[in-house]
């Protein structure tokens, strides 16, 4: 069982690895994301007069405390995006390249299937997250602005990266499969999957206009609703990834 | 299990049928494989050919009846199916940006006890891919990846193999090396079940022939088809005397009918071909015919086919 997930697990990374192009893919939006974040950062406090956050900020560093702590929902673009890079990839390559039958032919459960699937999407996309969110706290102590991020590493902070990254990546993976099944080709399938990014953006939203607090609680709460989601999609997912329906509609 | 003409059945159905919405695909399929037997599927396209080999393989459940392959019931087993059974899809399907042997050990390391590169190089090497091993399955051609798909097929030494359309698309060179493969297989002891629109190939390679239409409309060796449908007619070839040796043979009470076909050619029905057939030659020459070649008129399986597919759609 375990040889067989893993085994789709090598496989999808090889198909990754041999397309530089999603590789680059990898690489290139968490630099993005965590180096916007860094710019913000560091520019908007130096060109924004404080003052816009109400009279009592006067400090620059304010308005810097203000940007630093959307990072933690900012992040989630990240695996949102790469899982779905990887589950749209992954499951439109199986369909254009009618490989998903013979593989149903092997003595591989669906689940073991999907199982696969979901690692192979789902970790590379929580892996550099984690790593982005690595280095943006690492980028931001070099910078000198140990003192503010001290106020961002809170329980928030870790609740986020723990719970809420590992369900977002669940959450857009899962999406793929789905627009990837509805999908003729890639390009389709991200197009759907994208819409996983919507949350993300109205969170962020709420965040920057103040009107709910990310308490811990809060976070968790948001975390459990996230993986219930999952849970709800993820039975679509599976009924679409149907044996009967992978042979009779995706071939 | 059933017996059939080669023994015990190792595939068998019971009214197997398979629907999609309103539309009946297969329709109550009946039928019994022996062990080593290849049982040759004609049909017309959506006839529920590929659908059949679908449902044995465990790929789709059945709407109603029941299969058996190899003791295991693949709607309920399909897993314990797929390590007896090699399934050769319509479509090649391969990773089209990794090598050959990548492709095979990913599909090899599926089933249980086998090592999954040593048996990719073993498939590779018997179909004459070794030297292409590392390229990119992208960089063949439709031969080649038909050959590697046989491969995939036939990783984990399955007893029992479903080829559906092997030789489609193939160059004649390709398609028959393919065919010589088929043979050897069966030669091993592989029972197949193999869904073909190639006559000649079906003819050739199969024990008996089944001819599709949703449902089973007839299945028998290609002899018993023939003869289910055509009556046996011997072609006799003379040097001159054709008038008078007609004229002699419609007096015998086994020649149902004679009847000179073109010049020097006399085309004959008898009662029984194998029994009469001396007696025959014995009597032209009593005639004082000269006996240039005596052959059956055998009717082409094509025209067998479709007489067995318009009698059924009448």
């Amino acid at each position: 069982m375990k040889r067989r997930i893993w085994n789709v697990v090598r496989m999808e990374w090889a198909g990754i690895a041999a397309t530089p192009s999603s590789l680059l893919f990898l690489v290139v939006i968490p630099l993005v994301l965590v180096g916007q974040a860094l710019l913000l950062s560091w520019i908007v406090p130096r060109f924004v007069n404080p003052a816009i956050l109400g009279p009592s900020a006067t400090d620059a560093n304010a308005l810097r405390l203000l940007i630093l702590r959307q990072f933690p929902f900012f992040v989630l673009l990240i695996p949102a995006m790469v899982a779905n890079v990887f589950a749209t990839l992954g499951i439109v390559e199986e369909k254009v390249s009618r490989t998903l039958e013979p593989l149903l032919a092997t003595p591989v459960r669906t689940w073991e299937l999907l199982a696969g699937k979901i690692l192979s999407g789902a970790l590379p996309g929580l892996l550099v997250a984690w790593a982005s969110a690595a280095l943006f706290v690492g980028v931001g102590y070099a910078l000198g602005w140990g003192s503010l991020l001290r106020s961002v590493l809170t329980a928030t902070f870790f609740l986020d990266v723990l719970l809420l990254m590992p369900a977002v990546s669940l959450l857009s993976f899962i999406l793929g499969v789905i627009g990837s099944s509805r999908a003729r080709d890639a390009k389709e399938a991200q197009n759907l999957a994208v819409l996983v990014v919507f949350p993300i953006f109205a969170l962020i939203a709420i965040q920057v206009t103040g009107l709910v607090e990310f308490t811990p609680v809060r976070t968790l709460l948001l975390a459990l609703a996230f993986f219930a989601v999952d849970a709800i999609l993820l039975r679509g997912a599976v009924r679409l990834f149907a044996r009967e329906s992978i042979v009779t509609r995706w071939s | 299990m059933g017996k059939t003409m080669m023994g015990h059945a190792v595939i068998s159905t019971e009214g197997l049928s398979k629907r999609f919405g309103n539309r009946v695909a297969v329709d109550s399929l009946t039928v019994a494989v022996g062990a080593g037997e290849i049982v040759g599927l004609l049909g017309p396209n959506g006839a529920g050919k590929t659908t059949t080999l679908r449902m044995l393989a465990g790929i789709i459940a059945p709407s109603a009846g029941h299969a058996v392959v190899d003791g295991r019931d693949p709607a309920s087993e399909p897993e314990n199916v797929h390590e007896s059974v090699g399934f050769l899809t319509e479509s090649p399907g391969f990773y089209e940006r990794l090598s050959a042997e990548r492709n095979l050990a990913y599909f090899a390391a599926f089933y249980e006890g086998i090592d999954a590169k040593a048996a990719a190089a073993r498939e590779l090497a018997r179909l004459g891919l070794a030297d292409r091993a590392r390229d990119k399955v992208g960089t063949f051609s439709k031969g080649m990846k038909q050959r590697l798909a046989l491969a995939r097929v036939l990783l984990h030494e399955p007893r029992i193999l479903f080829l559906d359309e092997p030789t489609a698309g193939l160059d004649p060179e390709a398609a028959r090396n393919l065919r010589e493969l088929i043979v050897s297989l069966k030669k091993d002891g592989c029972t197949i079940l193999l869904s073909t629109h190639n006559l000649s190939e079906a003819e050739e390679l199969s024990d008996r022939i089944a001819v599709f239409r949703t449902r089973l409309v007839a299945i028998d060796t290609p002899r018993a088809l023939r003869e289910s449908q055509f009556e046996r007619r011997l072609r006799v070839r003379l040097d001159g005397g054709t008038e008078t040796c007609l004229a002699a043979l419609r007096g015998e009470p086994y020649v149902r009918d004679a009847h000179e076909e073109e010049d020097g050619v006399l085309t004959m029905l008898l009662s029984d071909p194998d029994r009469d057939r001396p007696r025959l030659v014995a009597r032209i020459v009593q005639a004082g015919g000269q006996v240039l070649e005596v052959r059956e008129d055998e009717r082409p399986l094509e025209d067998v086919y479709l007489s067995l597919v318009r009698e059924e759609e009448a």
